[in-house]
C-alpha cells in the first residue's frame, strides 16, 4: 500500500482487521501492515486487544493449538461502525476542502 | 523458537503487571516467536509493558483495584537456603566461642582456636561475620513480605501480607537470634573491657 491509513490508532485498526473474520496475533500484525500500511508492534498489538477485551469489543476463542483467534463482538462491531462513520466524514470533508 | 529467542521473552515479559502476564503471556510469546527480535520490537514490547503497569497502578490509587507490590524472586526456598548459608559460618563461630569458652571444653578450645584466629585475621571477613546474620535475615523474609496499598473509604492505606513458608521462618527466627547473640556478646565484651 502506497498510502498510510488515515489513522494509527491500534485499536482502531485491531477491529478493523477484525472485522473480516477472527484471527491470531500474527495474522492481525499481518493484515494490518497489508491494509493499513502500518506495522504494528507485538507489545502496542497485544496492549491494544487486552484493553479491547476488557472494554468488551472483543472476545477470545478457543485456543489453535498455541495461538488464540480473537473475534470482534458485536458491540465491537458497532462501536466500530460509529468510528468508522465519523472517520469518514473527516475524510470525506477534507477531501472536499483539498479538492480532490 | 530457540531458547535464546524464548528467555529473552520471558525477560521481556516481567515488565507487564503479573495479572496480565497471567492472562496474555503465553500468547505474547507465541507472537514474539514468529517475529524477528529488532531493536524496534524489544522496546515496542518493553514500553507496552510499563504503560501497562503505569496505567494499573495509576487505577489502583484511583481505588479500582488494589496495587500490590511484591518481591520479584519466584522461588523463595532458594533464598531460605540462600540466608542458611551465609549464616552457618558465623553459627560456627559463635557455636563454638560458647563450647570454648563459655563451657571451658579446653578439647574444642584447642581445635576451633586456630581456625577462630584465620577468619577474624582478615577484617572484612570479621566485618562480614558480624553481619552476616542481618543478611540472612533479609534474604530468608523478605520474599514473604508482600506490600501493597488500596483505597478504602476514601483513604488510601498500606496493606502488608506475610507468608508464612517455614524454611524462610526457620532461617530468619535463627539470624535473627543469632544477630541478637552476636550483638549482646559485642555489648558485654565492650563494657568488660571499658570497665577492665
Amino acid at each position: 500500500m502506497s498510502n498510510p491509513a488515515p489513522t494509527n490508532d491500534p485499536g482502531l485498526l485491531l477491529m478493523i482487521s477484525l472485522a473480516s473474520g477472527p484471527k491470531h496475533g500474527h495474522a492481525m500484525l499481518l493484515d494490518i501492515a497489508d491494509f493499513a500500511g502500518v506495522r504494528l508492534g507485538p507489545g502496542t498489538l497485544y496492549g491494544a486487544l487486552s484493553r479491547l477485551e476488557e472494554e468488551g469489543h472483543v472476545a477470545p476463542l478457543p485456543s489453535e493449538g498455541r495461538r488464540r483467534p480473537y473475534r470482534l463482538t458485536p458491540g465491537g462491531r458497532r462501536v466500530l461502525e460509529g468510528r468508522l462513520g465519523g472517520l469518514n466524514r473527516a475524510v470525506r470533508t477534507g477531501l472536499q476542502r483539498v479538492g480532490a | 523458537m530457540s531458547v535464546r529467542h524464548d528467555s529473552l521473552g520471558r525477560l521481556l515479559l516481567r515488565c507487564y503487571p503479573r495479572a496480565w502476564r497471567e492472562r496474555y503471556g503465553n500468547e505474547l510469546l507465541d507472537l514474539l516467536s514468529d517475529v524477528p527480535l529488532t531493536p524496534r520490537v524489544l522496546f515496542d514490547v518493553a514500553s507496552s509493558g510499563f504503560a501497562l503497569r503505569s496505567a494499573a497502578a495509576r487505577r489502583a490509587l484511583q481505588g479500582d483495584t488494589v496495587m500490590t507490590i511484591r518481591p520479584a524472586w519466584r522461588h523463595p526456598t532458594a533464598f531460605a537456603v540462600v540466608g542458611a548459608l551465609l549464616i552457618l559460618p558465623t553459627l560456627f563461630f559463635v557455636a563454638s566461642s560458647m563450647l570454648a569458652y563459655e563451657l571451658n571444653l579446653t578439647a574444642v578450645r584447642d581445635l576451633v582456636a586456630p581456625i577462630q584466629a584465620a577468619m577474624t585475621s582478615v577484617r572484612a571477613v570479621d566485618l562480614l561475620l558480624v553481619l552476616a546474620p542481618a543478611l540472612a535475615a533479609v534474604a530468608a523474609v523478605a520474599p514473604l513480605l508482600r506490600l501493597g496499598w488500596e483505597r478504602r473509604d476514601g483513604t488510601l492505606q498500606a496493606v502488608v501480607t506475610v507468608r508464612a513458608l517455614a524454611p524462610n521462618v526457620a532461617v530468619g527466627l535463627v539470624a535473627i537470634g543469632l544477630g541478637a547473640l552476636l550483638v549482646w556478646h559485642i555489648v558485654v565484651e565492650s563494657v568488660l573491657q571499658a570497665g577492665a
